[in-house]
């Protein structure tokens, strides 16, 4: 019964996967915008090729081989190409089902399926392995970059050049009560709050940032502390039972307060509950409602809170930013962060080339691709170093990682940071929040 | 393909440069047109060494070689029908020379058009031909295939630009033929046999490009008509007024209307077609140029002629046409684009044509195109799986072509003849034309070994 249901899955996934390639007309424009393309440059790994691929795994010519999904796990879901096609085709969507066709069929493996039930089942053991790698980090790598502890890296899969951020040594979300009362007296509204597992578990500075500014402002703010990952790792790795659980729990668990809007800090986790979140659960109004109550947090602010003239202080910080995939072309949110740091009195706002184009980080592909990973990177370098800045930037926590750990191994004294950690600093200074 | 012959090939590529494995021969076994075919190895060259070295390796061996650049090609050009080995240029991609004092660029074939632009810009200069394709086709295969594109009217297309080019002929000989001067008579006119060769005569490994300078000033506009005929009657009369725009780009209802729904552009959807105009030099001449456009649109009843003012309402007017591909693409499943062209007098004819073909084989049809040099692309709107509607289509491409050829046009202007277009090239050279081809072919090639299958068929070969 059991395999029946997942063989019927696996071939739901590929009808899907079908009609998006159909619509195919093969030009050859990804071959132009396919950040990992430009690295591999072979037509394996391209868009157009990855839709070739997946027409021959559907007609049967092509069985699923190694270096298939090799090639379908060569793809930072940028959206690049998608939004460069012009056949409308979605290519990460085939990338996408077809990564969920064969761990459907073939299973996550061990290593992965341990990681994502962990996810999907209880938190406490994630946060105990995040906390112990954080005393861990502090004990032996504090020595520097010629630890000989990096040695060990390979051991796990990581490159010794590596450079982790600190993990933290108590959860952001242990700080705070579940509902955390505005600091203005009666609210303006309730606004609900996903810090996503890298706000919670490394970038805490972010989320007392975000509290710290809507509380600030006259919000509530409710954390509720059921929350779960988002399922965006789960998803891109191929788990479509373990996302669509994860999606469900976090639909269902933020319905219960009565918020009127959630806001979220890490791009791809916005992109999983606004959009990824409608392959999972039915179309229906509360589904509408939900997806319609989610916000960047840039783009919350943006359209939500009036700064006053004196609210913000003064910071003589040349910055440059970072758009993020996910929420460039995945929420189309690349105004409101700009015009947030373009609101601080003495930031000088130097737009780098190529914003747009994906950092190469793409969460895990970063771990598991790291060489090519890098590669990418380094254009990203090259373009922060050009404007001569001390910050870059962003709103997407895997990108923040990739960058600085690329910032650190060129010897490049700029700092990737979170537009509202930059923000709550200049509020902090005029003792607005 | 033999184990020895792998590693022949690894000697001169070196292992990055050498592909076989099942998956990545599906990857290099198409380009953009509707044929498949996978090689048997593909490799990636780097220098026009590693090319007659390939070449040579070829013929001692009787082994096909299918020069290929980014596969955007519209007719089948690079794919591997006879199978082989697929040689790849893409990664040849180094500028050699920038001389703005001759208006003259050098660079290997795999460079992409539009990585020229940056490069000549910074000089006023520009590089002309400018196909749809201008940002992923290399420019090697542009040559190959005589590309032409949005500017063609004014500036002329692909052949009128190449002044020298680096070959590698089919039994691996390298020569250099052309010359930087302007002048240039020492020995038969040898370029233009390469110019559009579609890769069956020699592998393009490096050109010297002319470039022009850039236009001090643009009038852009946007003329709408009510009736199809007016608008193609339109462009005559522009062209007999002695006026030569340089784009003079074409729409029907459609077209309009599929671009409408797949993003506002400001098109009018009840209008019959629009044309986009573009005069450019001098800002007085390219201002009469527009007077006198206008002069022959007024002639041809339009309903509305709106000027842009500037570059963000030119992009604006521009944008419908930009992205009318991709809206068509989105009416239906799939798509046969063509490049049917005629003379710019026949063009009312021409229309007239497809829409009766259209609506004799109960087919939709969206058409738009560089109106101003009479190349159309007439775009069956069609659904592969509908094998009724397939049928159809290819007995309204045969009358399409019939056409064109009745009208003194021709079967392809730009996108070239390669495996689409095959069966219907004798209709319009006749036998001797293609008895002429062959005959040159064999003095290039006489083994048929160098992009075999192409354009015509080669005595004694065994593709049909």
């Amino acid at each position: 019964m059991m395999v029946q249901r997942q063989r019927e899955q696996a071939e739901t996934h590929l009808l899907r996967a079908a009609q998006e390639f159909q619509k195919c007309m093969q030009c050859g424009k990804c071959r132009s915008v396919c950040p990992v393309f430009k690295e591999i440059g072979n037509e394996l790994y391209v868009a157009r090729g990855k839709n070739k691929l997946a027409e021959k795994i559907v007609s049967g010519d092509l069985q699923i081989t190694s270096r298939v999904k090799d090639a379908i796990n060569e793809c930072l879901n940028c959206k690049t190409c998608s939004a460069n096609c012009p056949a409308g085709v979605s290519p990460e969507h085939v990338v996408l089902r077809l990564r969920w066709y064969i761990t459907t069929r073939e299973g996550l493996g061990l290593f992965k399926a341990l990681v994502f039930r962990q996810l999907l089942w209880r938190k406490w053991p994630i946060i105990a392995g995040a906390v112990f790698i954080g005393f861990v980090q502090r004990i032996l790598l504090d020595i520097g970059p010629q630890n000989p502890v990096r040695h060990l890296f390979p051991l796990f899969g990581f490159s010794k050049r590596r450079n982790f951020p600190r993990l933290a040594l108590r959860p952001a979300q242990s700080l705070y009560p579940e509902v955390i009362p505005s600091k203005k007296g009666t609210p303006v509204k309730r606004i609900g709050y996903f810090t996503g597992c890298a706000g919670n578990l490394i970038y805490t500075n972010v989320v007392k940032s975000v509290v710290d500014i809507l509380t600030g402002y006259g919000y509530d703010v409710v954390i509720p502390k059921d929350q779960k990952c988002s399922g965006t790792p789960v998803l891109a790795n191929g788990d479509y039972e373990g996302a669509a659980n994860l999606m469900e729990h976090n639909f269902n668990l933020f319905r219960r307060y009565d918020l009127d809007a959630i806001v979220v800090s890490c791009s791809s986790c916005g992109l999983a509950l606004k959009k990824e979140i409608k392959l999972f659960i039915d179309n229906c109004d509360e589904l509408r409602e939900f997806c319609d109550k989610i916000y960047d947090i840039n783009e919350f602010l943006e359209k939500e809170v009036q700064f006053g003239p004196n609210d913000l202080g003064r910071l003589p910080y040349r910055v440059t930013y970072h758009d993020p995939c996910h929420l460039n072309r995945g929420q189309d949110v690349r105004k409101e962060p700009r015009s947030l740091l373009m609101k601080i009195p003495g930031l000088i706002f130097k737009e780098m080339q190529d914003a747009a184009v994906c950092c190469g980080s793409a969460g895990s592909y970063c771990l598991t691709h790291y060489e090519t990973a890098i590669q990418i990177n380094n254009h990203k370098i090259k373009n922060i170093q050009k404007e001569y800045v001390e910050y870059v930037a962003t709103a997407c926590p895997t990108c923040i990682m990739h960058i600085q750990d690329n910032l650190l191994q060129h010897h490049s004294g700029e700092k990737a940071r979170f537009v509202v950690e930059i923000l709550a600093d200049s509020l902090r200074k005029a003792g607005t929040i | 393909m033999k184990k020895s012959h792998l590693e022949e090939l690894s000697t001169i590529f070196e292992n990055d440069g050498i592909l076989h494995q099942q998956e990545d021969m599906i990857a290099y076994s198409y380009d953009a047109s509707h044929i498949e075919k996978t090689p048997e190895a593909v490799v990636f060259a780097t220098s026009t060494d590693q090319i007659c070295k390939l070449m040579q390796f070829a013929y001692r061996e009787d082994i096909p070689v299918t020069p290929r650049g980014q596969g955007s090609g519209l007719s089948g050009g690079s794919v591997p029908i006879e199978k082989g080995i697929v040689l790849v240029l893409d990664r040849m991609r180094k500028m050699l020379d920038f001389d703005p004092e001759n208006r003259l660029i050098t660079v290997e074939a795999g460079m992409t058009t539009s990585d020229i632009d940056p490069i000549v810009a910074s000089a006023d200069l520009f590089y002309p031909p400018d196909p749809g394709s201008v940002t992923f086709s290399t420019i090697g295969g542009n040559i190959a295939e005589n590309a032409g594109g949005l500017r063609g009217l004014k500036y002329g297309v692909t052949k009128d630009y190449v002044k020298m080019l680096k070959v590698v002929l089919p039994k691996g000989d390298i020569v250099t033929i052309g010359s930087k001067c302007v002048k240039h008579v020492a020995g038969f006119n040898l370029e233009p046999i390469f110019v559009g060769s579609e890769g069956l005569l020699g592998i393009i490994t490096e050109v010297t490009l002319a470039l022009l300078p850039i236009p001090k000033h643009r009038e852009s506009a946007l003329v709408v008509f009510n009736t199809l005929n007016d608008a193609a009657q339109c462009v005559s009369d522009i062209i007999a007024y002695g006026v030569t725009p340089s784009t003079m780009e074409f729409m029907d209802k459609t077209t309009i209307n599929a671009v409408q729904n797949f993003k506002d552009c400001n098109l009018p959807r009840d209008a019959e077609a629009v044309l986009l105009i573009e005069t450019d030099g001098e800002k007085n001449s390219a201002i009469g140029e527009m007077k006198n456009i206008k002069k022959a649109a007024e002639k041809n009843s339009f309903r509305s002629f709106s000027l842009a003012g500037n570059t963000k309402e030119r992009d604006l007017l521009f944008e419908g046409r930009r992205i009318a591909l991709n809206a068509l693409a989105n009416v239906k499943p799939n798509l046969i684009l063509e490049d049917a062209t005629v003379v710019r007098s026949k063009l009312p004819d021409m229309v007239r044509g497809i829409c009766e073909i259209a609506t004799k084989y109960n087919l939709m049809v969206g058409i738009f195109g560089h109106a101003g040099d009479g190349n159309l692309h007439p775009t069956f709107l069609i659904d592969k799986n509908d094998t009724d509607e397939m049928k159809r289509t290819e007995k309204a491409v045969k009358e399409l072509f019939r056409l064109a050829i009745d009208l003194e046009g021709t079967i392809s202007g730009e996108h070239g003849i390669g495996l689409e277009k095959k069966p219907f090239l004798e209709d319009q050279i006749g036998s001797a034309g293609i008895q002429l081809l062959c005959d040159i072919k064999r003095t290039f090639d006489p083994k048929n070994l160098l992009n075999p299958g192409k354009m015509f068929d080669f005595p004694n070969s065994t593709s049909n």
